[in-house]
């Protein structure tokens, strides 16, 4: 046994978020290893096709949920694309968890304003779901997610899902052109439905995840809200191969992605080198 | 030498390019040299140590290169048919390019140990040499100097490849290709590879199998060269690069001497010259596929 | 007594011993190709073994960091997949006679090998071998082992380290698998013999000395705070991006993980060495590039190396070998490129940008 070595799930459910984005429900084969697995929202893990190669994302189900771990992607390369080609029943390969997570106990007993773009609710998601599952010891729990179309929504049943709680303040929106005749939601670039759904930072923690642009025009509407940039908190995603800090490949400066991160504050990622 | 020197300042001072690319001393010998200042111009030399053949340095790809803007570069005439060859395949515009040409009289295989041009010392590339005086420049330096002695090493081991058997050859290669450690050193510093993204490099599907296996070796190796066929000069860029000091450069030329008999052509420094296997010609009689 | 006298027959009748047992002794030899040149070879004896020739073309990373390297063996099966796992644990080994720079680089990448998770490939080989490390004589100008903070009297990462004498060599163990190594061989020696070997070692650094002056702690910070600075632009012009380097450099440990078939159900996950230095290394799948052009990869290689990794790990990822400066087919320097770059540090205030 090396540190290499993965462990071997099997694949229980697939759902397509969207044309293009899949989630895999996978379970533990070693029925000891399922027992024993825990991990903190936030972290990852490198899921292999055996015969093609591994591949980087998220855990993208909460800790709370036991007996499974989940990851969504999109399948733009060599390995996402054999991910796709696999069935309900088929063994794919799991190392982890990595990596660093959110600072869930700081955030108990305050509020949260999550915001999320496109597939970047992945990561956003497995936290929510892990707020939502120790609901009584958070404040309010806003969501703010934005998508291009209505089609691009991913994690369709779980939107619906939390806009019918009234334990959350749940804001959709598209880009404008995205829209469906029927959608009752924002049709508002993300940054603008931020914006127009938000109005308090105080004791209240921001996490975003999405497309780098999006990020970039949403940091400063939550400057202007008030949020300080220490308690902004997002992931990075870098190209990664061990995950674990010994290929030397997913660094920014001296901050090593797979074992300072992913999970960064706005303020550390100031202070990186703007390589990325 | 000041011929070079006073032509770089002119052609800097002037504004015709922006970058000389040539050949300077360095820690360790003669290496490239980019001078961007006229009063730099000094710095730039050319003698029997002027081994490297700078026109990888034109690769369109090299971002930190072509920021510098126009360039004019140093070439023997054996790097005049790289330029050629760029050229050729368009990846470089004839007009963006100034092309100083030095008359040459041969280099050294080792220049760090060696500094008289003898049969053993010379370059094996340099035998029989037939653009000392080029003719793709739009300036031509310094005097004639006499031919190059010949170093017999590379004929003879062509010629003992030759009466080697397939196996013999297939057994004598798989050997000297097990020290690959498939870096693509080979690849990147050799100026006619500049593919925006290489065969060995795709994954979808992966051709060739990325470690260092024999057969993965095998493939690398033998695709890169069939790759080069009629388009590779000789510099031999690619085994000084190799860190494990493979005779890349025996591959190469064994393969355009294979070349030359099928296709009576060899890799010239004239861009209106097709190469071979880059052009398809209707009356191309094909009889290797009857 | 800090040096034994171990004479030429004793050293030969101890490689005998071990090549008889069946552990492999590696140590610097005349190439195959090319008689001139050196490579660490394994010898059946000690008489195969070339000492004080040249530095060999490569470092001694190759046998505890192979080229490529199986990680995990698959298969499918109709119940799924079936894992066949690699041995971590490693046959004997010595390595006899080899530099200073070569054997620290070891103990150097260590660090990251150990860092959180244990690298269980790289320390089942640490862990069977034996390292033997002979005074260098063979140093030039482009070496600069001084400059990072060892030298050839370095006896860093050794078991045991050799001072050559007339008659055979000063042993000095340093630790219980050097003393076990020797298994009592070698004579008390006298007091002029111990201070010729100190000597000896002192007059080897002082040659390496002269290249380059040692590497101010503040290098690795000053890197750091100059990170945007412009002259990263023009530092790196004749850089291919071609990795030799990297392939060469006895501390250089990055590497690529593939999955490979040998047949439609079967195959291999390996790692393989690779290098910031090639375009591709840090592409995403979007076909972003983080470090677009060489100049952005010749600085991650300097800061990883001057500058990352000693503020990660108290170290600089560099042994001052100078094997990257001489196979660099572009002519790159690395004495020079830290010359030049200390001297910037130098004359500039802290965090200047200029």
């Amino acid at each position: 046994m090396n540190l290499y070595q993965p462990h071997l799930m099997r694949i229980r459910e697939i759902t397509d978020e969207t044309a293009d984005t899949r989630t895999l429900r996978l379970e533990f084969k070693d029925p000891g290893v399922a027992e024993q697995f825990q991990f903190s929202a936030g972290q990852f893990g490198e899921y292999s096709v055996f015969g093609e190669g591994e591949s980087t994302f998220c855990i993208a189900s909460p800790p709370t949920r036991r007996g499974y771990i989940e990851c969504s992607f999109k399948a733009t390369g060599k390995v996402t694309q054999a991910l796709r080609r696999l069935a309900v029943g088929d063994t794919v390969g799991f190392r982890g968890p990595y990596g660093n997570s959110f600072p869930l106990d700081e955030m108990k007993g305050q509020s949260i304003l999550f915001i999320a773009g496109g597939i970047g609710l992945a990561p956003v998601r497995c936290l929510i779901w892990n707020v939502l599952d120790l609901r009584d010891q958070f404040k309010d729990v806003t969501i703010v997610y934005g998508a291009r179309s209505v089609n691009d929504l991913v994690y369709k049943r779980e939107l619906e899902e939390w806009s019918q709680r009234s334990d959350i303040k749940l804001c959709l929106a598209v880009d404008p052109g995205g829209q469906t005749p029927d959608w009752k939601g924002l049709v508002a670039l993300t940054p603008n439905a931020v914006q127009q759904s938000v109005t308090a930072s105080e004791n209240t923690f921001a996490v975003i995840c999405g497309p780098p642009i999006m990020i970039k025009f949403t940091l400063p509407v939550l400057d202007k809200l008030g949020f300080p940039a220490e308690r902004i908190y997002t992931t990075l995603e870098n190209r990664m191969k061990c995950g674990l800090g010994k290929c030397g490949r997913c660094n920014i400066g001296s901050t090593y992605v797979c074992k300072d991160g992913p999970v960064f504050t706005a303020a550390e990622i100031k202070k990186m080198p703007q390589e990325f | 030498m000041k011929e070079l020197q006073e032509l770089a300042r002119k052609l800097l001072n002037e504004g015709t390019v922006k970058v000389v690319i040539g050949y300077e001393e360095g820690p360790r010998g003669v290496r490239a040299a980019f001078i961007t200042d006229p009063t730099q111009s000094e710095k730039l030399v050319f003698d029997k140590r002027c081994v490297q053949n700078l026109v990888a340095y034109l690769n369109p790809r090299r971002k930190h290169l072509i920021q510098l803007g126009k360039a004019a570069i140093v070439v023997k005439g054996c790097d005049a048919r790289s330029v050629a060859g760029l050229i050729r395949e368009k990846q470089i515009e004839r007009g963006n390019v100034v092309v100083i040409a030095m008359r040459c009289g041969g280099v050294l295989e080792n220049p760090a140990n060696e500094s008289e041009l003898t049969c053993e010392t010379v370059s094996v590339r340099c035998a029989n040499c037939d653009v000392r005086e080029p003719k793709l420049y739009d300036y031509i330096l310094g005097v004639l100097p006499p031919e190059p002695p010949v170093n017999p090493a590379r004929a003879e081991q062509i010629a003992a490849l030759k009466l080697m058997t397939s196996a013999e050859r297939w057994q004598f290669w798989t050997e000297q290709l097990s020290r690959c450690i498939r870096c693509h050193a080979c690849r990147e510093a050799c100026p006619m590879c500049f593919c925006v993204q290489c065969t060995a490099d795709k994954t979808q599907p992966q051709w060739i199998d990325p470690s260092s296996t024999p057969r993965a070796n095998r493939a690398w190796q033998t695709m890169r060269t069939l790759h080069q066929a009629g388009r590779c000069v000789d510099c031999l860029e690619c085994e000084r690069a190799c860190p494990e000091h493979i005779p890349l450069g025996l591959l190469a030329r064994y393969v355009a001497d294979a070349v030359e008999q099928r296709f009576a052509y060899k890799s010239c420094d004239d861009p209106s010259v097709p190469a071979p296997l880059g052009v398809y010609r209707t009356d191309d009689d094909e009889e290797f596929i009857r | 007594m800090m040096y034994r006298f171990l004479t030429h027959e004793e050293l030969a009748s101890l490689v005998a011993e071990l090549v008889a047992s069946g552990t492999r002794v590696i140590a610097p030899v005349r190439a195959k190709d090319d008689a001139s040149q050196i490579d660490y070879l394994p010898i059946r004896k000690l008489e195969d073994a070339a000492f004080g020739v040249r530095l060999p073309r490569r470092s001694l990373k190759e046998f505890f960091l192979p080229p490529t390297e199986v990680l995990l063996y698959y298969k499918q099966t109709k119940d799924g997949v079936e894992i066949r796992e690699v041995p971590t644990e490693a046959p004997p080994q010595v390595i006899l006679g080899a530099t200073s720079c070569d054997v620290a680089a070891l103990e150097v990448v260590d660090k990251v090998m150990g860092w959180g998770y244990r690298d269980e490939l790289w320390f089942g080989r640490r862990e069977a071998t034996t390292i033997v490390t002979l005074l260098c004589s063979m140093m030039d100008s482009t070496c600069f082992c001084t400059a990072v903070g060892l030298g050839p009297d370095s006896a860093r990462a050794s078991d045991l380290y050799l001072v050559p004498v007339e008659g055979g060599y000063l042993a000095q163990v340093l630790t219980p698998k050097g003393e076990a190594l020797l298994e009592g061989r070698g004579a008390a020696a006298s007091e002029a013999l111990q201070a010729s070997a100190e000597a000896a070692r002192s007059e080897a650094r002082k040659k390496v000395e002269v290249n380059l002056p040692t590497i101010p702690a503040e290098f690795s910070g000053w890197l750091s705070q100059n990170f945007d600075n412009p002259f990263w632009k023009t530092l790196a012009l004749r850089c291919h991006g071609c990795g030799a380097c990297a392939a060469l450099c006895p501390t250089c440990h990055c590497f690529d993980m593939v999955d490979e078939h040998d047949s439609a159900e079967s195959g291999a996950r390996r790692r393989n060495w690779d290098s910031c230095q090639t375009s591709k290394f840090t592409v995403h799948s979007s076909g972003h590039n983080p470090r677009q052009s060489q100049s952005e990869r010749f600085r991650q290689r300097m800061q990883h190396k001057f500058s990352i990794y000693p503020s990660r790990f108290g170290e600089i990822l560099c042994t001052g070998c100078g094997r990257c400066s001489r196979i660099c087919p572009g002519g790159m320097d690395l004495p020079e490129v830290l010359g030049k770059l200390l001297a910037l540090a130098g004359n500039k205030p802290e965090g200047s940008a200029q």
